[in-house]
């Protein structure tokens, strides 16, 4: 589903050029949900936004379900972006002056028609995340566990070949991390989608089926869930630790 | 209701909700539209164009300060509009996140910005004719009222407003372009935290600032002059450029300010940090606002100090003048007699004492005069015999008239001047005196100063031995000789009076009498008899038209204006009206942009810090100290253009005064003394409109002392 090939990012401020990716490889197969961790500065988001297309990177080749990232002019980006994934960001990124429910369907108003069949979509995605109750109120009128449950209905509203999430729990309380991630859960098991998701927590990243641990820019090493939740965090922390010893 | 949801009623909705991030830009562009049309149809007027000479000083000056305010408008048009589309941004930038194309995004934004640029810049439009016919009638209204200051329009203004506009919506329209072109979109989303930081200079900054404000300003003033005396040429149009090096001090004292700021902090070095660290990453901007800032108030105080400038002088030489009435007139005129203009005084229940007339010549005088090489720009001087006309009056007349006793010596002559001897009449190369109707000279030499200051004017009195006067008056024909008549009133004057003796001795005046005083019979006689064109005679500027008796260009310029204190104190305001309106008018309109972009840009340096605040908070910051940030933030931006443009245009100013003669004289110094009470007023002005910005602010941060 999505392939990254020897992917290199470097940031220039004045003469200094600080190389924040340094030849990462990987690939997340359908319906995996894999989270990506690291210290601060690991290169993480970087990642993140490169897979996005939201920054351009240096060397290296990004291909999501086939299609090469590279090889896409503006015009084609933004409609590979609109209608093949799906989005969710650490500080919500929802509109103001909409509702939720509009919110939830902004990714079909981009495409220029909002059909039925988009609403009812919107309607049971808002059912399935425990939201329905506040659609029609404005993001300021909402908890911010309730703003990121939107967020994530809002990634799903096209249905996605992957869903890519930044530090989704990241400006959440412990409570609404939980809703959060067993969201996501739930959208893996209900819809068989595809999770690639930045995180910082060891909670939320226990959910995921795999997890990538990146260092300098690099990929230190790759923990496969077998087991129990819990027992994956415990083997995440000891992995975390030896890394930043 | 999202049935029918589509792009376009999204971005309306959208657009409605960002309505209060709009405020300000449609605020900035409604301003800048109002105060560029008042200014350029005030400007372009035809009572203005009209009363203020072509190509002469108050002309330039009133065209270069509309330059600036352009330059101000265009500032802070461009920051409201930067910071409308830094809110604008994040809304961009989630919508680009989710796959909304540029191509998508375009047509709403640009719908979106020249709907808004378009809507403030024709309301500011329309609103700028309704507020120069506001000032202009509460001037009529509460200063003064006279027939020069009739309110018009010249349509040509319009296109300078339609002009701005334009430049207004491109300038939008760019902006829109440059923020959807951009490529990363996470800067896009993160505009609004994007600072702008400055090159930290050392301490040296402000004191080599300073050097070289003071050095440009004198170079680019005393330079030309040097130039024109010892070069004896018209000092070409570079030498303006020796100004620069007071604009680059200019600058390195606001970017002094902006990043160590002023005063000493040995004992407290981490007094108000936060603030001079804030300034410091909103640095570019801020630098060059306040840049800005100063020109205006400097503009505005240059503008403004005109009035004091002209007015005090004048007032007070109406004060000091010895008699009420002094005028002169030809002898081939027949203007009324004693006897009829006591009848016209005791119409207005007066009467008249210390009647005097005296007779006086008008002779041709020699000159050292500056003759213009053939490439126009360097001259030499030559003396010519018979160059000059020049009233003379004897030793007898003089004494009689001042009660002095002199005894000026056969073959000398003194010239009259005034008790501040500025008077420009003043002539010191003559070697000959001539009758032009004889063609009798002699010769002679100047033998220094008198001093009686209602005989002075551009044509000027000399004083010449009783002999010589004899010699010279011989054979003379009445348009050469002349009198003179001095009166007072016996008690408090009338104004009607004087109104009705002046009305009606212009009436008595021939056609050939409404000449300006700067008029010279000798040069036409000259061309005359040398066979060439007069250049005085096409020159409409010479002759004065009876018709605009009351007008300022008749008052100021007609050979044979009498001298009445009563009318001269009572039509200074009403003949200079409108001078003292458009320089009333430039300073209101310089200050007002003045403190909107102060205010403008102490709003966004708080608003784009308010993450700051909102930190500083969390860390327990007291509202004292936050109130202290902002406080030190918005003091930096108000204080220091004020304070840098106050004592730079007063000092500018100073310069300017002593140079016109070499000397301060004591009118000068009390009109000082007026500049630098409306410098307090403005002071005062600027300090209220910091403390309201402050307030907002506060409330805006959500400060609560």
């Amino acid at each position: 589903m999505l392939y990254v090939k020897n992917l290199y990012k470097s940031y220039q401020t004045g003469k200094n050029k600080y190389q924040v990716l340094n030849g990462v490889d990987f690939c997340v197969e359908k319906g995996e949900f894999v989270a990506v961790m690291g210290p601060s500065g690991s290169g993480k988001t970087t990642l993140l936004n490169c897979i996005s297309c939201y920054i351009p990177f240096d060397k290296g080749e990004i291909t999501i379900g086939g299609t090469d990232l590279a090889g896409l002019d503006d015009a084609g980006l933004a409609h590979f972006r609109n209608t093949q994934l799906g989005f969710v960001f650490q500080d919500f990124m929802l509109l103001d002056g909409l509702t939720i429910r509009e919110n939830i369907l902004v990714p079909r108003i981009v495409q220029g028609e909002v059909s039925g069949e988009a609403e009812e979509l919107a309607d049971r995605l808002t059912a399935l995340f425990g939201i329905q109750h506040i659609a029609a109120k404005y993001p300021a009128e909402i908890s911010g566990g309730e703003k990121q449950r939107a967020a994530v209905a809002r990634s799903l509203i096209n249905n996605p070949l992957i869903i890519l999430a930044d530090e989704p729990t990241g400006n959440l309380d412990s409570k609404s991390s939980r809703a959060v991630i067993e969201s996501f859960g739930e959208v893996k098991k209900r819809m068989d989608a595809t999770i690639f998701m930045v995180t910082h927590d060891s909670f939320a990243a226990s959910f995921c089926d795999r997890v990538i641990l990146l260092k300098d820019g690099s990929i230190y090493r790759q923990l496969e869930r077998q087991g129990e939740r819990g027992q994956f965090q415990d083997q995440l922390l000891i992995a975390i630790k030896e890394m930043t010893e | 209701m999202s049935q029918t949801l589509t792009m376009k009623k999204m971005e309306q909705r959208l657009q409605r909700a960002d309505r209060k991030h709009a405020h300000l830009y449609l605020f900035c562009n409604f301003t800048a539209l109002m105060i560029i049309s008042a200014y350029s149809g005030m400007m372009l007027s035809p009572t203005v164009q009209t009363t203020f000479p072509p190509g002469g000083d108050s002309r330039k000056q009133m065209n270069a300060i509309f330059i600036l305010t352009l330059i101000g408008c265009v500032v802070f048009t461009i920051y409201a509009a930067g910071l409308f589309f830094r809110h604008k941004s994040r809304q961009l930038g989630i919508l680009m996140a989710l796959g909304a194309s540029r191509k998508r995004l375009m047509p709403g934004l640009f719908r979106e910005v020249l709907f808004l640029s378009g809507f403030s810049c024709t309301a500011g439009i329309l609103a700028g004719f309704p507020f120069i016919w506001i000032i202009w009638s509460l001037f009529r209204l509460l200063l003064i009222d006279s027939s020069d200051m009739r309110l018009s329009f010249d349509p040509v203004c319009l296109l300078i407003s339609f002009a701005f506009l334009l430049a207004v919506a491109a300038f939008s329209c760019l902006l829109a372009w440059h923020y959807l072109r951009r490529t990363n979109i996470m800067e896009v989303i993160r505009e609004e935290h994007i600072n702008e930081p400055v090159k930290e200079p050392g301490k040296w900054c402000a004191p080599a600032g300073c050097i070289l404000l003071a050095a440009g300003v004198l170079l680019g003033y005393c330079t030309p002059i040097f130039y024109f005396h010892e070069v004896q040429a018209l000092p070409p149009v570079w030498m303006n450029l020796l100004y620069a090096p007071a604009f680059a001090g200019l600058y390195m004292i606001m970017l002094h300010a902006v990043v160590h700021g002023f005063g000493r902090r040995k004992h407290a070095p981490y007094k108000n940090i936060i603030a001079r660290s804030m300034m410091k990453f909103q640095g570019k901007q801020t630098v060059n606002n306040m840049i800005v800032v100063t020109l205006l108030i400097a503009s505005a105080c240059f503008g403004i100090f005109y009035i004091p400038i002209i007015s005090i002088g004048t007032i007070m030489g109406y004060h000091a003048q010895p008699y009420d009435y002094f005028y002169h007139y030809r002898a081939d005129q027949t203007l009324p007699d004693r006897e009829s203009i006591e009848t016209l005084a005791a119409e207005y229940g007066l009467s008249l004492k210390d009647w005097g007339e005296f007779d006086y010549i008008t002779l041709a005088f020699g000159a050292l005069t500056s003759i213009m090489e053939e490439d126009g720009k360097h001259w030499h001087d030559e003396y010519v015999p018979i160059c000059i006309e020049k009233r003379v009056i004897s030793e007898d007349t003089w004494n009689t008239l001042t009660g002095e006793n002199i005894d000026v010596l056969p073959g000398t002559y003194l010239c009259i001047t005034n008790q501040e001897e500025t008077a420009y009449s003043m002539i010191n190369s003559t070697k000959h005196i001539t009758n032009m109707v004889t063609r009798t000279q002699i010769s002679t030499q100047y033998a220094g100063l008198l001093h009686y200051d209602l005989m002075t004017d551009a044509r000027g009195y000399c004083v010449v031995d009783n002999a010589d006067y004899a010699l010279l008056s011989e054979g003379l024909t009445d348009d050469w000789k002349g009198r003179i008549v001095s009166f007072n009133v016996d008690g408090k004057d009338s104004y009607p009076f004087a109104d009705a003796l002046f009305h009606h001795m212009v009436s008595c005046f021939d056609e050939n009498c409404f000449t300006a005083v700067y008029h010279n019979r000798i040069t036409s006689i000259r061309a005359e008899e040398q066979g060439i064109a007069d250049w005085q005679a096409p020159d409409p500027m010479m002759r004065i038209d009876p018709a605009e008796a009351d007008s300022l260009t008749f008052r100021q310029n007609w050979e044979y204006i009498p001298r009445f204190r009563i009318l001269s104190m009572n039509d200074f305001l009403l003949s200079t009206s409108v001078f003292l309106m458009m320089f009333l008018f430039i300073f209101i309109v310089c200050i007002l942009t003045v403190l909107i972009i102060c205010y403008t840009r102490c709003q966004t340096i708080a608003l784009n810090n308010r993450y700051i605040f909102d930190d500083l908070k969390k860390l327990g910051a007291s509202p004292g100290f936050l109130d202290r940030e902002v406080r030190s933030q918005c003091g930096s931006v108000f204080r220091v253009p004020a304070v840098v443009a106050l004592i730079a245009v007063y000092l500018f100013f100073i310069l300017l005064l002593y140079g016109n003669d070499g000397q301060l004289v004591y009118s000068e110094i009390v009109s000082l003394g007026a500049c630098l009470g409306i410098e307090a007023a403005l002071s005062i002005l600027i300090y209220g409109v910091y403390r309201v910005t402050v307030a907002g602010i506060r409330q805006k941060l959500g400060i609560f002392l």
